[in-house]
């Protein structure tokens, strides 16, 4: 029973140390074989493992003595003159219970046994041709047959009967799709619902009433494209996008796992990486530029010295306590899945199990990210928030240096006078030191912004693969270069310094099939709730099929004719007819196809909670315009009314109310959330300070406190929280609902704290975990009647959910 | 081209862009059971025909395969991977080799600092770092001969739970929530207890994945000295239940008016449901975490450390019918100083440790209750290479133990064992696969019957492994 093998597979190279070497075969052991063997293997085994099996099971082939020697997941099938040791007859034997061949109890008699175990006793001598080996489809050849990874072909819109439903090419496709299957789409939403998903959709915020009513009254042909051109003009839209790119980049604000005693674990610049995606969406930067950036901006002339911030795309993982190797892991990981819908990090270990990317092609880019290093000094890349404040920032990081260096010096003496004590306490306080500069570099007003860059090694090497991904068993070197799968195996070995520089370029082909692909699938997810690939960071062999292949490659082509241009996307889906279905339930066709793969209404969806909470502060008219800089704590009072995506992230202490609502966890990268609905939810709505004072703030609104009857003042409520007004029956229970109001009693705050709340805050802080930090409770003045249903709209599913 | 099988994805599928309510997978798919394995079907029991009727929810409890000792679980997770050699398997080869090579590995053999004395009327000796806790060896199956993939942290506490090394799968919890329910429709039916930090690995060790995110564990951070703050909106500040019971089914009403333009969605459906839940939570769970209830006698058993807390919850939880409770007792990575850091580590678990199994017996609960005690992998025999002058000891996936007692465990009992030194197991291995198998097993589920269609496939918690460990079982 050996599990390790089973786990690590066959570790299958070219040059494979399995195979044994070939040995000339007697008259008599070639009649054994054919006689005795052949038979044997061909009557019991080929079924499953041949290169005529329909599919080879465990990944194991009998019919080459080859096939043998490397056998299958659960290790070599053959030991030559070692039946003990071979699984082969171990499996025939039935001597493990969770290893028996054949299967289902249809063992081999005694003799077949017996024949088998002299077989491998005398060296499995075995005079099949490896002729037959060719046949064998190894999963890595098979693998490179599956869809992803063709070339993109251009497409033609499907004609389509009902073709005045067509709105733009991609409801061909659509359409075409759901007419096979007997489906039709939904007609439109109306207008208030198909405004609030618009608005929602680009830049995670509702429209207010007026801009609700503007739209409404619009009755021009083109007013549903002036409001997407309008919204993709916003910078709030970057804001929204952004984020999205900031899950697959697996963002965060620090470093995770460091020997905290020895160094900070804030990222004090991780922003600007932040700030420069936000920018990025904002500015339409053609998307194959924006991969070339975050890869390689340092080998980039560029005179906008704000893109090197791009390589925090890099740069902001986790730190795995400095372990150089599970770091180069997480940058091929995010890199692979990121950009190419791939998970090559698979390979660290052994051949990728289902997709065509041998180990040796993870080292190829381990030696690309092995030759390239952070610079000691960041590069500044603009002006401090305050100039003004800049030479004092300059003197108090002077002085910190300073000391930092005193201790350090003083560490190196103690350690040479072996004082482990001594240099142990030095160490500590130097640690604090550094704590502080990066406090410092965080924080003050007059700290210019750098940028997390990456440079290339003055002497790139390649890297040896590990076997068994274990760095201190070494293979042979591989060069640096990109993945056969998708560059052929004539593919160019890189030498420009690391080779980032010509991996962000053949990720950016247009060539490649991967690429423009993985963008638009992403796309395409964040306007339907789904996407054509259901998995978006993977589209090899193991993920499902598209739903529209033919629509996907259409997208594809589209993004890379158009400039890789992502606000051209957005125009194409949201112009579309299909994008504006209403999302009314169908019993017949959600009978044939539940999951809407096929698109005959518009997905219902929950709002991420950035856009939740945003909207809440927006409909409290309190959500502040600001843009950029260092990250804020979202969840103590008084409460930040920056949008959400400039919460400071430590992925080492994600706060709870994120992690309830499915955040993206920031130690991979995420192309979609989960989408639950938990209790814990429903307790933030319901009782959260920050959900209620929205609610509070809204009635406080001037066209709330304007409004002369209750009616009206309801009529306001809805027209801010839902983009509509009232419905009659919403009025009746509203207004039932004020009347039946009585006061009542303020909440008593529970006894005295065990643990005194200065203190623990106290102690959080030391621990640096300032969004980790939990109010006490307070008990706080009794709600108004209207502020109380001013928050029964909030919690209610319509503020939540899009139509 | 015609739609297959694949694009249909079943009802609980991660292309579903929420939870599938049983009313709807009924109204969308009519029939379709045939896909769904036993427990599938069990599974959609996911919400009640009636919003207010909680006892038909996802929670609701369920029958397993067939009758198990164990109702409920408590899983004492000592993160960091504790040393076996200086705890439940002693090796006196380490001190004849001391200094000296040990075969078949790097490094010299270092011998344990601790003294191990038989217990029990089983005589099975126990380090003297866990004097409280060999008291009840007789109630405890120690296996010697533990064994994981990757000696490394993260991933390795990650497998201990999900039996998975890299794709994202559900844990232990999830798929006990998720064959058994709960028998407690106010408090999540899974939780996980921590002192402080997320456990390496975070979130994902009580990750749902791919079943139903309320089969996700709730993740509850006991550092914290009161319930308001270990359970984040627990209490409204601003209104007495009792008018917020009002703006509840006010918050219904609407959701009712919005739900019928949309022909009931489900996932708007499943919000009814969590709101319900979080209201009753309110209540119940404040009393559950309130260990201010207990009695002097025993909290005095349990003692006032941060494990003795965390355990003390996990028995009040366990009382009030949760399904399953992790308990994070983290801090077993001793590269050095093993002599005064194990000793640490283990003093902070043993006393609290010890008292919930005496607590348990007193309340006649420990025979319906598993308690397993261990880490995700173990220690080498040899000195750590970074050790120096007060040496610890690596890591180690190829040997290590761990403990269960209660819930259908023959106590007294020692199986397994490592080689010579014990950095090896080598009679009767016990992968983590079997340990879950095992644990299942004790719960009444055959962990090959236990399964969740997702993605076109059938999957299990011990993925194509796992074999129970019989011999534990009285």
């Amino acid at each position: 029973m050996n599990r390790t093998l089973t786990l690590f597979a066959v570790w299958t190279l070219a040059a494979s140390p399995l195979v044994a070497a070939e040995q000339p075969i007697t008259k008599a052991q070639s009649e054994f074989f054919e006689s005795k063997i052949r038979p044997i293997l061909a009557d019991n085994c080929y079924k499953c493992h041949s290169a005529t099996a329909d599919k080879v099971k465990g990944g194991l082939v009998v019919d080459t003595r080859e096939g043998l020697l490397k056998g299958g997941e659960t290790g070599p099938a053959l030991v030559p003159g070692n039946p003990d040791k071979s699984l082969l007859i171990r499996a025939v034997r039935y001597d493990d219970s969770d290893l028996q061949m054949p299967p289902k109890g249809k063992k081999l008699t005694a003799q077949q046994i017996a024949d088998l175990t002299a077989w491998v006793k005398m060296g499995a001598p075995d005079p099949r041709k490896a002729a037959a080996a060719a046949k064998y489809k190894d999963p890595r050849e098979a693998g490179k047959s599956h869809w992803a990874f063709k070339p993109v072909q251009k497409q033609t819109p499907p004609s389509v009967k009902e073709s005045s439903w067509v709105k733009m090419p991609v409801d061909n496709f659509i359409l075409a799709k759901l007419d096979e299957n007997g489906m039709k789409p939904n007609a439109p939403a109306d207008r208030r619902t198909l405004i609030r998903r618009a608005y929602f959709d680009l830049i995670g915020l509702p429209p207010t009433p007026a801009q609700v009513e503007e739209f409404v009254n619009d009755t021009s042909s083109d007013a549903f494209a002036r409001v997407v051109e309008t919204l993709l003009k916003s910078p709030q839209y970057g804001e929204r996008w952004g984020r999205y790119w900031l899950d697959v980049a697996r963002y965060s604000d620090t470093k995770g796992s460091v020997k905290k005693k020895q160094e900070d674990d804030k990222y004090p610049y991780a922003w600007t990486y932040r700030d420069y995606v936000i920018k990025a969406f904002n500015d339409d930067k053609p998307y194959n530029r924006f991969i070339v950036e975050q890869l390689a901006a340092d080998r980039l002339a560029s005179p906008d010295k704000t893109t090197l911030a791009a390589m925090g795309f890099l740069t902001v993982g986790e730190r795995f306590m400095n372990n150089q190797n599970d770091i180069i892991n997480d940058r091929i990981d995010t890199t692979t899945k990121a950009f190419l819908g791939l998970t090559v990090a698979c390979a660290r270990c052994h051949d990728h199990k289902f997709d065509p990317v041998p180990t040796a092609d993870y080292y190829s880019l381990h030696g690309i990210f092995a030759s390239s290093t952070i610079p000691g000094e960041l590069p500044v890349i603009g002006k401090p928030a305050n100039e003004a404040k800049y030479a004092e920032f300059q003197q108090k990081l002077a002085t910190l240096k300073k000391a930092d260096a005193t201790y350090e010096a003083q560490m190196k003496a103690a350690k040479k006078a072996k004082d482990r004590k001594k240099a142990k306490s030095l160490q500590y306080k130097s640690a604090e030191i550094d704590s502080k500069i990066a406090d410092l570099e965080l924080k003050d007003a007059g700290s210019p912004p750098k940028a997390m860059i990456m440079v290339d090694k003055p002497r790139p090497s390649d890297s040896p693969i590990f076997i068994r991904g274990e760095a201190d068993s070494k293979g042979p070197v591989v060069p640096r270069r990109f993945l056969e799968v998708l560059s052929g195996p004539a593919r160019p070995t890189f030498h420009n310094g690391s080779g980032r520089l010509e991996l962000a370029q053949a990720i950016a082909d247009p060539k490649n099939p991967l690429t423009a692909r993985a963008a638009v699938n992403r796309i395409w997810l964040h306007h339907f709730g789904e996407g054509i690939v259901t998995t978006p960071d993977d589209l090899g062999i193991m993920s499902d099929p598209p739903s529209h292949p033919e629509l996907l490659d259409f997208l594809a082509a589209y993004f890379i004719e158009h400039g890789w241009s992502t606000k051209e996307m957005h125009r194409l889906i949201m112009n579309s007819a299909a994008y504006q279905q209403s999302s009314a339930n169908n019993s017949k066709f959600a009978q044939l196809d539940p999951m809407n793969r096929l698109l005959w209404r518009a997905n219902v969806r929950r709002l991420d909670f950035e856009s939740m909470r945003d909207s809440f502060l927006f409909i409290g008219g309190k959500l502040s315009a600001q843009m950029g800089g260092a990250g804020t704590n979202l969840f103590s009072e008084p409460y930040s009314t920056r949008r959400s995506v400039y919460g400071y992230l430590d992925r080492e202490a994600m706060p709870e109310t994120l992690n309830h609502f499915d955040f993206a966890n920031p130690d991979m990268a995420t192309g979609k959330r989960y989408n639950t609905i938990v209790p814990q939810q429903s307790l933030f709505l319901m009782n959260s300070p920050l959900v209620v004072e929205q609610a509070k703030n809204l009635v406080r609104r001037a066209e709330f406190t304007a409004a002369k009857t209750d009616e009206d003042k309801l009529d306001v409520l809805y027209r801010i929280v839902y983009a509509r007004p009232a419905r009659a029956e919403e009025v009746k229970l509203s207004m039932a609902y004020l009347a039946e109001t009585k006061p009542y009693r303020s909440v008593t705050a529970a006894p005295q704290q065990v643990t005194n709340a200065k203190t623990q805050k106290k102690k959080q802080n030391n621990k640096k975990r300032p969004e980790a930090y939990v109010e006490p409770f307070k008990a706080r003045a009794p709600l108004g009647s209207w502020e109380e249903l001013a928050h029964t709209l909030l919690i209610a599913n319509e503020a939540s959910f899009i139509n | 081209m015609t739609m297959n099988n694949r694009q249909l994805a079943g009802p609980f599928s991660m292309n579903t862009p929420s939870i599938f309510t049983r009313r709807q997978f009924l109204e969308n798919t009519g029939t379709g059971f045939g896909m769904l394995g036993l427990a599938g079907l069990a599974g959609m029991g996911l919400l009640g025909n009636d919003a207010h009727a909680a006892a038909a929810g996802p929670l609701a409890p369920k029958q397993p395969h067939f009758p198990g000792k164990a109702k409920r679980v408590i899983h004492v997770f000592a993160q960091g991977a504790p040393s076996q050699v200086d705890t439940w398997d002693p090796k006196p080869a380490l001190v004849t080799h001391a200094g000296k090579d040990v075969p078949g590995m790097k490094g010299v053999a270092l011998p344990s600092p601790f003294k191990f004395t038989k217990h029990g009327r089983s005589g099975i000796p126990v380090s003297e770092v866990f004097p409280e806790l060999a008291k009840h060896v007789d109630e405890m199956a120690i296996i010697r001969s533990m064994h994981t993939n990757i000696p490394a942290h993260e991933i390795a506490t990650v497998f201990m739970n999900t039996g998975s090394l890299r794709i994202a799968k559900p844990t232990l919890g999830s798929w006990v929530v998720y064959g058994l329910g709960s028998e407690n429709q106010n408090i999540p039916g899974y939780i996980s207890l921590r002192p402080g930090r997320m456990p390496p690995g975070g979130s994902q060790n009580w990750q749902s994945a791919f079943l139903p995110g309320t089969f996700q564990g709730t993740s509850i951070n006991t550092d914290f000295a009161r319930v308001e703050q270990m359970i984040q909106n627990i209490r409204n500040p601003y209104l007495p239940l009792d008018e917020q019971r009002r703006q509840l089914d006010l918050v219904h009403k609407f959701n009712e008016l919005h739900a019928q333009n949309l022909q009931k969605d489900a996932a708007l459906e499943a919000r009814l449901e969590a709101h319900e839940m979080a209201f009753k939570m309110q209540t119940e769970a404040t009393d559950a975490f309130d260990i201010s209830r207990e009695t002097a006698a025993t909290r005095a058993l349990y003692g006032t450390s941060a494990q003795g807390k965390q355990l003390l919850i996990a028995r009040r939880l366990m009382e009030r019918g949760v399904r399953f409770v992790q308990v994070w007792a983290s801090g077993w990575d001793h590269h050095q100083d093993i002599e005064d850091r194990l000793t640490k580590s283990a003093e902070e678990i043993d006393r609290p440790l010890a008292g919930l199994l005496t607590d348990l017996k007193q309340r006649g609960l420990l025979d319906s209750t598993l308690v397993v005690w261990g880490g995700e992998f173990g220690r080498k025999p040899t000195r750590d290479k970074n050790g120096n002058a007060n040496p610890g000891r690596d890591h180690n996936n190829k040997g290590f133990s761990t403990w269960l007692a209660g819930g259908g465990i023959k106590g007294g009992t020692v199986y397994g064992a490592t080689d010579e030194f014990g950095g090896q197991s080598v009679e009767n291995p016990v992968h983590v696969h079997d340990l879950h198998a095992s644990i299942l097993h004790a719960l009444g589920f055959d962990h090959e019957k236990l399964t969740y269609r997702y993605n076109g496939r059938d999957f299990r918690l011990t993925d194509n492994f796992g074999k129970v460990v019989k011999p534990i079982f009285a």
